[in-house]
């Protein structure tokens, strides 16, 4: 119990840090955001008008907004520890390496929470989508697969922060991990907005919850060997 | 060339307390290059040594092992008895550590930075503020307070980072550079900062060249060559020394000398 309210305590200071940070850097909260509302746009425009086209490739391409900007948020999130030697710094701290990842993965779902609020509506306006009835079925959705990509995402961009291909890396080592992810989101996505007929919900549901606590306890358990050199 | 050795503060015998920093035997290397190639010392608590060497002597990589920042990859560490690679969870509240990158966060303004090293260091909420107050003025940045790290000097930051050192309780401190891009008046809170640890009983490692400005601030000395040591004076350190030189060393204090093995 005492290890959990240090944990908790330990991650809440360092999500509020990175955020603060963040926000007060603005060019990363920027491009991250105009990365994701650019995606929606090229897909919306080069669809065309066909709304039934358009209505079939929205859950794509929501999840691609979101998984994009992701990436980009997750590695931000740890290059604000290399820019003067904060990382090494970071774990000489006598706190829990579990609560180092937990507030580093925090910080990565708020992120990826906002960018979630901000293109959901997109994708009502630009793919025609009624979500009038499934807002909170994908608010949920939008939530765990948030949630598992933090997680998974936070424990690569740690792994990859110290290499100088990080850039490159991150993408390439995380998208294959995060298929299984993808595949249960865009799924949930697509069923809700169909209004799930043949009651293929809950399954999908389950895989994106369950995913998200492997990766939770994996990230916990692991991400101490990206403190160490 | 720099000064091979550094006069050191007259002192009696030597202490015959447990040990605050003792390896056996270290070894550290980097993609089978060692920077650290057998290094074997003791330094007596409450002790300040200055550790000499050129550059890739081996200074820093021996301070990241004892701050638990590198494993050893042969033989061991101890801090206070305690191994840094057993239980460096045990040894992290007893270390302040002040590597040359100075860890601060640019977004963050000055108060923000010590703040959240001051949570971190499990320092109670209710005194943060004031602590981290203490030290900003103990660093004479109580003017920048609110200000962006971003747009500090380097010499700035140095006295933050020093700053956060002050956060805490060290029994260890572990100083790379210390005077590095600092102006008169940061030598000289250095030099305030090191006689302060000194007496309140903290052990003392300070690798670097300034060895004039550290003058008799050290109790002892030891120098690093090609990651071993090749020679150590003064008090508070014994060791094993490898080689030595081929230089004319000033004679070194009896008492330490005997102490070579």
């Amino acid at each position: 119990m005492r290890t959990a309210t240090h944990n908790l305590s330990v991650a809440g200071v360092i999500a509020a840090k990175d955020l603060r940070a963040e926000l007060r850097g603005r060019q990363a909260v920027t491009s991250t955001l105009f990365l994701a509302a650019v995606t929606m746009l090229i897909f919306g425009f080069a669809l065309g008008p066909d709304e039934d086209r358009l209505a079939v490739a929205g859950p794509g391409l929501l999840w691609l907004a979101i998984i994009l900007s992701g990436i980009l948020a997750v590695g931000r999130l740890h290059h604000l520890e290399t820019d003067d030697g904060a990382f090494e710094l970071l774990g000489l701290y006598p706190i829990s390496r579990t609560g180092i990842y937990l507030g580093k993965a925090l910080g990565g779902l708020a992120a990826m929470l906002v960018i979630g609020a901000l293109v959901l509506p997109l994708t009502v306006i630009l793919f025609a989508v009624d979500v009038a009835s499934a807002v909170p079925g994908l608010l949920l959705v939008i939530a765990l697969g948030s949630i598992g990509f933090a997680a998974v995402g936070t424990l690569y961009a740690g792994l990859t922060v110290r290499l100088r291909a990080r850039e490159v890396l991150l993408p390439l080592l995380l998208l294959p991990v995060v298929a299984p992810l993808l595949l249960a989101a865009v799924s949930a996505t697509a069923l809700l907005l169909a209004g799930d007929p043949f009651g293929e919900l809950p399954a999908w549901l389950q895989l994106l919850a369950g995913y998200d606590l492997a990766m939770l306890l994996a990230g916990g358990l692991t991400y101490g060997l990206a403190l160490e050199e | 060339m720099p000064p091979t050795t550094i006069h050191v503060r007259p002192t009696g015998v030597p202490d015959k307390t447990t040990p605050g920093v003792e390896t056996r035997d270290l070894a550290r290397l980097f993609r089978r290059s060692p920077a650290l190639a057998g290094v074997t010392i003791q330094v007596v608590s409450g002790r300040a040594v200055a550790i000499l060497g050129a550059n890739g002597a081996g200074k820093t990589t021996l301070l990241r092992v004892l701050a638990t920042a590198l494993r050893p990859s042969y033989g061991s560490a101890a801090v206070d008895g305690i191994d840094v690679a057993d239980r460096p969870e045990e040894i992290r509240p007893r270390v302040a550590f002040l590597p040359h990158a100075t860890g601060l966060y640019d977004d963050l303004t000055a108060a923000e930075n010590l703040g959240f090293a001051a949570a971190l260091m499990n320092v109670p909420a209710p005194d943060r503020e004031d602590r981290v107050g203490a030290a900003l003025e103990r660093v004479h940045l109580t003017t920048e307070r609110d200000s962006r790290v971003g747009r500090f000097s380097a010499g700035m930051r140095r006295r933050l980072a020093l700053g956060r050192i002050l956060l805490g309780h060290p029994r260890l401190v572990l100083l790379d550079e210390p005077y590095a891009a600092l102006d008169a008046e940061g030598m000289a809170l250095v030099d305030e900062l090191l006689d302060e640890w000194r007496s309140n009983g903290a052990t003392v490692l300070v690798a670097t060249h300034a060895t004039e400005r550290l003058g008799e601030r050290m109790d002892g000395w030891m120098r690093l060559e090609n990651g071993l040591v090749v020679d150590l004076g003064g008090v508070g350190v014994i060791g094993r020394v490898a080689a030595r030189p081929a230089t004319d060393l000033p004679a070194s204090p009896p008492l330490a000398a005997g102490f070579r093995s």
